[in-house]
C-alpha cells in the first residue's frame, strides 16, 4: 500500500516539476507577498497631507501647528490663506485634514476663563486616515487642555495626575502594527494557499480527463486521496515555516509560547483546510469553478476570523456561527502563542473546537470524496 | 485589427461561458457575494467590548464612574477583578479586550481637583477594540467630571470649562459619522470588479492546457484580435456587475451615491479594460491554469487588497510600495469610486486617473500581444 501511495506522490511531484511555477509561487510567493504587504502596511499611519489656515498668526498658534507636526501623523503642513482653498483640496481628495485657527486663539488661551477654539476638518471619503487624524488632534487637545488646567487651578504639575487615564498596552508594548497584522496576514495566506492547492487536486484531473485513468488503475480511493494530499501538506507546511520565519525575523514578531506546540497545531489546522479543499475539488468540474468556490469559502472564513472586525461586535447569531469556522480558532491560537505566550492551559477551548471541527470536516470530506471517486 | 475576427472570437468565448452554466453563475455572482461578505466583515461597528475592572478605591464615586462608562452598548462589564493576576488571566484568555484599573485615592483626588488616577490596559493583539475602549472611557470621564465637579469648581471660583478649556470642533466632510463602511464599500468595488481578470488569465491558460490554442492560431485571426476577442466577453460580464453592485451597495448598505452614474459606468468600463489586460498578461505567460491562478493571486488579488489604498492610506506607504500602487489599475479606480460615491466629483477632477487607467490598459495589452507573438511565433 505504501509503495502505491508513494508512486502517486511521485506522480504529483512530476506534475509540479513540469509546471514549476506553481509550487515555486505557492511556497515562495506567499512568503514574498507577506514581506511586501507587511512592509508596506504594517506601520503607523503617517505622512498624511494637511492644510493649515491660521487666522491668529501668534506664537500660540504656531506652537499648536508645531505640536501637530510632532504627533508624526501628518506631513509638513501647507499654509493657506482662505477657506475656499481648503474646500477645493477636500473635494479633490488632496488632503486628509485641515486645521483652522480662529483669530482670538491666543487671547482666549491667555485669559483665565477663555475657551480657545480649534476647528478641525476631516476628509471622510477616506475613513482610515481620517480616524488616525481625529485621534491625533484629540490627543493634542487633551494635552493642551491639561496644561492650561494646571495653570488656571494654580497646581504644580506633579500634584496633578490629570483627568485622562494613562494607557498600558499588553502583549504588544510598543503598539506596533506589524505585531498584530502580520500574524493575521500569515494565517490568511496559509489558508488560501492550502485551500487553493487542495481544490485543484481533483478538479484539474477531471478537467483534463485524466481522472478516469487514475481511477482505473489498481489504487483504492483512499490511496488516491492520501497520494493527492501529501504534496499539499508538504507545500503548505513549508510555506507556513517560511512565512513564520519571515514575520519573526523581518517584522520582529516574537514567539513567546511554545514553538513545537505551534507547529503541531499548524499541522492540525492545515489538515482541516485540506479536507475542505478536497471537498471543493470533487465538487468542481473545472479548475475555474474550483477557484471561484475557494474564493467564496475563503472569504467567508475571513469574515469570521476577527482580523478585519472584532467578532464581539457582530450580531449574536454570527458570533455563534464564528465558533464553527476553523480559521477563527486558528487565528486565536496563532496570536495567543506568538504574542501572548499562551499555552494549552489557555488555548484548550480553541484547541477542542478545532479538533472537533477537524474530525467532523475530515470525516465528511473523506466519505464525500471517496463516494465521488468510486 | 479586424472587427469581424474579434467578433468571431468573442462569440466563441461567449459560447464557452454560457454553455457551462455553473461557471457562468459563479462568474456572475462571485463579485456580488464577495462584496457582501467583505462589506459585512469590514464594517462591523465596534461595540460590546468586554471590559474588566479592578477597583482599588472601592468608593461610591468609583462605582458610579464604572456604571457610567459601561452604560450603553459600547463597553460591556465582563467582571470585577479582585487582583491584577485576575486581570492578567482574563486578558490572556481573551475574555476581555481592555481593563480599567482604578487606583486607591480615586475619589479623594477627584474632590481635590487633582485628577482621576486610573489606568487602562488594552490587549495589544487586537488594538482596535482596546483603542475604542480608551476613547470611550476618556469621553465618559469628561462627562463624569463636569457633572460631578461642577459644584466643587464653582465654590472655588472656577468655571466648569476650567477642566476642559479647549473647545475642539471637528467636522467631517462627505461622511459625517465617519463610518468606515461609507468609503470602504465603494473602495471594495475595485477589488471585486477586478475578479474577471482572473477568469481571463484562466481562459487563455485553459486553451493552452487543452491544446486548442494552436487550432485558434491556425485560423486567419490575428493575434491581437484573438486577445481582444477573448477579453470582450469578460468586460461585458464585468459591466453587468458594474450595474448590479452599486445598486446593491446603495440599496442594501444605504451608501449615498452623489456622482453621475453614466460617468461611473464609463470609468468602470475603463477599469475593466485595464485590469483585464493585466489578467491577459498572466494568461500569456502561464502554461497551465493552476499556475495562472497562483500567480494572479499574488499579482492581482493580494496587492489589489492591500496596496490600492482601500484599507491603508497610500501616503503612509514607503516609496517603492507607492510606486507599485500607482501601477495598479485598482488604485486609480479606488480613487474614482470614492470620489464619485461620496463627494460626487466629476471628470474635471478624475481625468488624470482615467487617463492613467487607459495608459495602463494599452501598455498591458501591447505587452501581452507582443509576448503572445514571440512565444508562439
Amino acid at each position: 500500500m505504501f509503495r502505491r501511495i508513494w508512486s502517486l506522490v511521485i506522480k504529483e511531484f512530476i506534475h509540479l516539476r513540469n509546471d514549476w511555477w506553481l509550487p515555486a509561487f505557492m511556497v515562495l510567493g506567499g512568503a514574498m507577498e507577506l514581506l511586501l504587504v507587511g512592509w508596506a502596511t504594517s506601520r503607523p499611519i503617517n505622512n498624511l497631507p494637511i492644510m493649515v489656515l491660521d487666522h491668529d498668526r501668534s506664537a500660540e498658534s504656531r506652537a499648536l501647528v508645531v505640536s501637530l507636526e510632532n504627533t508624526g501623523t501628518f506631513r509638513q503642513p501647507e499654509y493657506v490663506s482662505d477657506m475656499p482653498t481648503i474646500e477645493d483640496a477636500l473635494v479633490r481628495g488632496q488632503i486628509n485634514a485641515a486645521l483652522v485657527i480662529p483669530p482670538d486663539y491666543e487671547e482666549q488661551m491667555a485669559s483665565s476663563r477663555g475657551t480657545p477654539i480649534i476647528f478641525f476638518i476631516l476628509n471622510g471619503a477616506e475613513s482610515t486616515p481620517a480616524i488616525a487624524a481625529k485621534r491625533a488632534i484629540e490627543g493634542l487637545a487633551l494635552d493642551l487642555g491639561e496644561r492650561i488646567t494646571i495653570e488656571r487651578l494654580g497646581l504644580s504639575s506633579d500634584e496633578f495626575s490629570g483627568f485622562n487615564p494613562s494607557l498600558r498596552v499588553w502583549f504588544n508594548e510598543a503598539l506596533s502594527e506589524a505585531l498584530y497584522s502580520t500574524p493575521a496576514e500569515l494565517g490568511l495566506m496559509l489558508e488560501f494557499t492550502v485551500l487553493l492547492f487542495a481544490a485543484l487536486a481533483f478538479s484539474r484531473e477531471r478537467e483534463l480527463g485524466t481522472l478516469e485513468q487514475l481511477l482505473v488503475m489498481p489504487f483504492s480511493s483512499m490511496e488516491i486521496i492520501i497520494g493527492k494530499s501529501i504534496p499539499v501538506i508538504i507545500v503548505g507546511f513549508t510555506d507556513f515555516i517560511l512565512m513564520l520565519a519571515m514575520v519573526h525575523f523581518a517584522f520582529e514578531v516574537p514567539v513567546r509560547g511554545s514553538l513545537p506546540l505551534l507547529l503541531l497545531l499548524a499541522f492540525g489546522y492545515l489538515m482541516v483546510e485540506l479536507s475542505k479543499g478536497l471537498v471543493v475539488s470533487v465538487m468542481s468540474r473545472t479548475q475555474h469553478q474550483a477557484f471561484l468556490l475557494v474564493m467564496l469559502v475563503g472569504m467567508t472564513d475571513f469574515m469570521f476570523t476577527g482580523y478585519a472586525a472584532p467578532v464581539e461586535g457582530m450580531p449574536q447569531i454570527l458570533q455563534w456561527v464564528a465558533n464553527f469556522i476553523p480559521a477563527h480558532h486558528w487565528l486565536t491560537i496563532l496570536r495567543g502563542i506568538l504574542l501572548k505566550g499562551a499555552g494549552l492551559d489557555v488555548l484548550w477551548p480553541n484547541l477542542l473546537w478545532l479538533a472537533g471541527l477537524g474530525i467532523v470536516i475530515g470525516t465528511f470530506s473523506l466519505r464525500y470524496v471517496r463516494r465521488a471517486l468510486d | 485589427m479586424n472587427l469581424r475576427h474579434i467578433w468571431a472570437v468573442t462569440r466563441k468565448e461567449f459560447h464557452h461561458i454560457v454553455r457551462d452554466r455553473s461557471t457562468l453563475i459563479l462568474v456572475l455572482f462571485t463579485p456580488t457575494a464577495l462584496l457582501l461578505l467583505m462589506a459585512y466583515a469590514l464594517t462591523v461597528d465596534i461595540k460590546h467590548v468586554p471590559l474588566g475592572v479592578l477597583d482599588m478605591d472601592k468608593s461610591q464615586t468609583s462605582r458610579a464612574f464604572v456604571q457610567q462608562i459601561t452604560a450603553g452598548q459600547d463597553l460591556e462589564l465582563y467582571a470585577y477583578a479582585q487582583s491584577m493576576d485576575e486581570i492578567e488571566g482574563m486578558l490572556m484568555r481573551g475574555e476581555i479586550k481592555a481593563a480599567l484599573v482604578i487606583s486607591p485615592g480615586f475619589a479623594a483626588d477627584m474632590q481635590a481637583l487633582k485628577g482621576m488616577p486610573m489606568q487602562i490596559i488594552i490587549d495589544g493583539t487586537e488594538p482596535e477594540s482596546g483603542g475604542f475602549a480608551v476613547e470611550h472611557i476618556a469621553q465618559r470621564a469628561e462627562e463624569f467630571i463636569s457633572t460631578a465637579l461642577a459644584g466643587q469648581l464653582a465654590a472655588q471660583g472656577f468655571s466648569v470649562e476650567t477642566l476642559q478649556p479647549i473647545d475642539l470642533r471637528i467636522r467631517t466632510w462627505f461622511n459625517p459619522d465617519l463610518k468606515p463602511r461609507n468609503d470602504l464599500i465603494p473602495g471594495l468595488l475595485s477589488m471585486v470588479l477586478g475578479f474577471p481578470a482572473l477568469s481571463v488569465a484562466l481562459t487563455l491558460a485553459h486553451e493552452r492546457e487543452h491544446g486548442t490554442l494552436e487550432q485558434l492560431l491556425a485560423t486567419p485571426i490575428g493575434r491581437t484580435d484573438l486577445l481582444l476577442g477573448k477579453i470582450i466577453p469578460y468586460i461585458l460580464v464585468g459591466l453587468v456587475n458594474v450595474v448590479i453592485i452599486p445598486i446593491f451597495a446603495i440599496a442594501w448598505f444605504g451608501i449615498s451615491f452623489n456622482g453621475n452614474f453614466l460617468l461611473f459606468f464609463g470609468l468602470s468600463a475603463l477599469f475593466m479594460f485595464s485590469i483585464l489586460s493585466m489578467g491577459m498578461i498572466l494568461g500569456v505567460f502561464m502554461k497551465t491554469q493552476a499556475a495562472a491562478l497562483a500567480v494572479s493571486f499574488l499579482v492581482i488579488f493580494f496587492p489589489g487588497f492591500f496596496l490600492t489604498g482601500i484599507f491603508f492610506p497610500i501616503a503612509s506607504m514607503p516609496e517603492i510600495a507607492r510606486l507599485e500602487a500607482s501601477f495598479l489599475p485598482g488604485t486609480h479606480y479606488a480613487i474614482i469610486t470614492r470620489g464619485v460615491f461620496l463627494p460626487g466629483v466629476g471628470l474635471d477632477i478624475l481625468w488624470p486617473n482615467a487617463v492613467f487607467m487607459i495608459f495602463l490598459g494599452v501598455i498591458f495589452t501591447l505587452v501581452a500581444a507582443l509576448f503572445f507573438r514571440k512565444k508562439l511565433g
